[in-house]
């Protein structure tokens, strides 16, 4: 394992890249340390691709510059960047078996065959498929197809592994685990990785940093906790996880305090915002408790009716019929679901101000 | 007794092994057996008929006299040089019309596929008109000041070659086409991620991978050209003569069955043994997978 154990550290300055009319990549930056996952995040046309396939040498940039290690890669050829793809799919190579798939870099690369025979067995070892070495890859089931793809890309040691949507060909129950095992064999081979995905759950699992990317543009960069605590725009908390958003207008400021009028009452939040603004004021589903509780300093109350109940397993969603249509949404979710509640009843729910945030309205 | 034993019903044995919906092949075959394995057979016992019974004569005659053996060897040397031909412009052809996208790729049909719709004696005739000595590549030539007088272009070997490739293009480009267009583009992309130059894409990758294709084609162009008739008469006449023109001139002018059915018999093995190894190779080629 050690022997795969080779790191990188890669930044990409103002790469800009345009399909036609089309800007899919507009002026974008980032930089990985080395060892660290990454997730690129967006929905589909959101340039994540094109970002992670500029990276691999695949497509040019039409400017920018990208650096892995310090050296500038950014002209060089795909074969010459050293940087290992598991593609989606992962684009395995039908005419030959798995041993040859994970020794075709090698051989590429001009290896001795006497010398890149321990490398398979290493590789093949560490995603335990050795006992499926001489197997077609088309006889694989999914789960072994990627550990195959995984292992094709390491054996050549790359300076940097990037991955286009590695899970999307896996059934649910499958994905999950594979998120938890690839994640901890890339930490154990010590290699930077960026995953390229549109699932935030999957990002959430396997990042140490997502990058949440709009239109060619990344709209906030930050570990998990942060991006779900504290996302930087509309965009972002819409993107990862759920909230219940209510428009309003701001009544007062001061204090790092604001107040806020909505359809269901004035609310209080964290923020600076002049009065008058209109903003949008959101709340996490598990930060939300429901029932009268006793007024308290520090808790903002809204009366609110249920539309709807979905029972999850280990928590409970409550849909909020809300006042207002278009951007107003109410989701909120409880560990348990409190007696005489169901579709239709009036509830009161409290969260405490500082679990408020505030956006300013698009 | 309280209970009964539920007795599953005797099921009876499955003892067809041949699919019903085989029958559906009959008809094909009773059309094929009445005109072609029929009058092959035919063909096939005037070959060995002789004045007094069983003879070989016909064959001696074609592989022993000088002359059909040239004739034979011409015709394997045009099928060669066609196929190849065809290989060298079919293969580029084949990925470009594979990986073009919208009004390129109806664009590169047309070009590869309408030269299907015209008739192979126009076609012909069209490079006569092209080729001959007052015709259009002469003037052409004259006029840029590239020769000082005609070429003879026209009844020579290079004018037969290339109106042979043009003819028999598109069943070298098809076959190819057909595979390269089920190949996951992304395998070369994948091969380079992992330090593979160009060249060892091509010749790991995406060679092998489009090998079937190319087996298909070349057998398909290889019994195709090899008992080509009318192009080499319209370009060449009596010039080069070929297998289907021996053939041709036994059966109609001499009136010698025996030679033509024995010349159509050589054809048909080498035909056969091209078709016979090719899909052998395929199967080999695709059983790896």
């Amino acid at each position: 394992m050690a022997a795969l154990r080779q790191a990188g550290h890669l930044t990409v300055a103002g790469a800009a890249k345009r399909f036609g009319a089309a800007t899919v990549l507009d002026d974008l930056s980032i930089a990985v340390a080395k060892g660290e996952f990454v997730s690129l995040l967006g929905p589909s046309g959101c340039g994540k691709t094109t970002l992670l396939r500029c990276i691999a040498g695949l497509l040019r940039p039409d400017s920018g510059r990208i650096t892995v290690a310090g050296r500038d890669i950014t002209t060089l050829p795909a074969h010459k960047r050293n940087v290992g793809v598991v593609f989606q799919n992962y684009a395995l190579f039908p005419h030959l078996t798995v041993a040859e798939n994970i020794g075709f870099g090698l051989r590429a690369q001009g290896i001795r065959p006497a010398e890149a025979a321990p490398r398979i067995a290493e590789a093949l070892a560490l995603v335990r498929m050795s006992e499926h070495a001489g197997k077609p890859v088309t006889a694989l089931s999914g789960g072994q197809q990627q550990r195959v793809a995984v292992a094709r890309a390491l054996v050549v040691r790359p300076s940097l592994l990037l991955l286009d949507e590695p899970f999307s060909a896996l059934d649910r129950k499958l994905r999950e685990t594979m998120q938890v095992e690839l994640k901890h064999l890339l930490r154990e081979v010590g290699i930077t990785a960026i995953f390229v995905t549109h699932d935030q759950e999957e990002a959430l699992v396997v990042s140490d940093r997502i990058a949440v990317m709009n239109a060619g543009r990344i709209e906030q960069l930050a570990d998990p906790a942060t991006l779900y605590g504290r996302p930087a725009s509309l965009y972002v908390l819409d993107f990862v996880g759920q909230s219940t958003r209510l428009a309003g207008r701001v009544s007062a400021g001061g204090g790092g305090l604001v107040s806020v009028e909505t359809a269901l009452g004035p609310v209080r939040a964290p923020g600076a915002f002049a009065p008058g603004s209109r903003v949008v004021v959101a709340v996490r589903p598990e930060a939300v408790t429901p029932g009268a509780a006793s007024p308290a300093e520090g808790l903002n109350r809204i009366e609110a009716r249920v539309r709807e109940v979905s029972f999850l397993g280990s928590r409970t969603q409550l849909h909020l019929d809300l006042p207002e249509e278009g951007e107003d949404r109410g989701v909120v979710e409880l560990a348990r679901l409190p007696e005489g509640i169901g579709p239709g009843s009036p509830v009161t729910l409290s969260f405490r101000e500082e679990d408020t945030m505030l956006f300013p309205a698009a | 007794m309280s209970a009964t034993a539920i007795e599953a019903p005797a099921l009876p044995a499955p003892r067809r092994r041949m699919d019903p919906l085989g029958l559906l092949a009959l008809p094909g075959i009773a059309f094929l057996f009445v005109v072609f394995l029929l009058p092959l057979a035919l063909l096939l016992w005037s070959s060995i008929r002789g004045g007094e019974g069983f003879t070989l004569a016909g064959y001696w005659r074609v592989l022993g006299d000088e002359y059909y053996r040239g004739v034979i060897l011409a015709s394997l040397q045009l099928g060669l040089v066609t196929t190849s031909g065809a290989l060298l412009l079919g293969y580029p052809a084949a990925f470009a019309l594979a990986r073009a996208r919208g009004g390129w790729q109806v664009l590169l049909f047309a070009l590869v596929f309408l030269p299907l719709t015209v008739s192979i004696i126009v076609k012909s005739f069209g490079w006569g008109i092209v080729l001959r000595r007052d015709g259009i590549l002469n003037w052409l030539m004259l006029n840029l000041g590239l020769i000082e007088r005609p070429v003879r272009m026209i009844f020579t070997e290079g004018a037969l070659y290339a109106g042979m490739i043009n003819v028999f293009l598109p069943f070298m480009v098809l076959p190819i086409y057909s595979v390269v267009r089920m190949m996951d583009p992304r395998l070369p992309d994948a091969a380079a991620t992992l330090g593979a130059s160009p060249w060892f894409r091509f010749t790991r990758v995406t060679l092998p991978l489009s090998l079937p294709g190319v087996v298909a084609g070349v057998s398909l162009v290889f019994s195709l050209a090899v008992a080509a008739y009318v192009t080499p008469s319209l370009l060449m006449g009596d010039r080069y003569m070929t297998m289907s023109m021996v053939m041709a001139k036994a059966f109609l002018n001499l009136r010698d069955w025996q030679l033509g059915a024995a010349m159509a018999a050589v054809l048909l093995a080498v035909a056969a043994f091209v078709v016979v190894g090719a899909s052998l190779l395929q199967r080999r080629l695709g059983g790896g997978r």
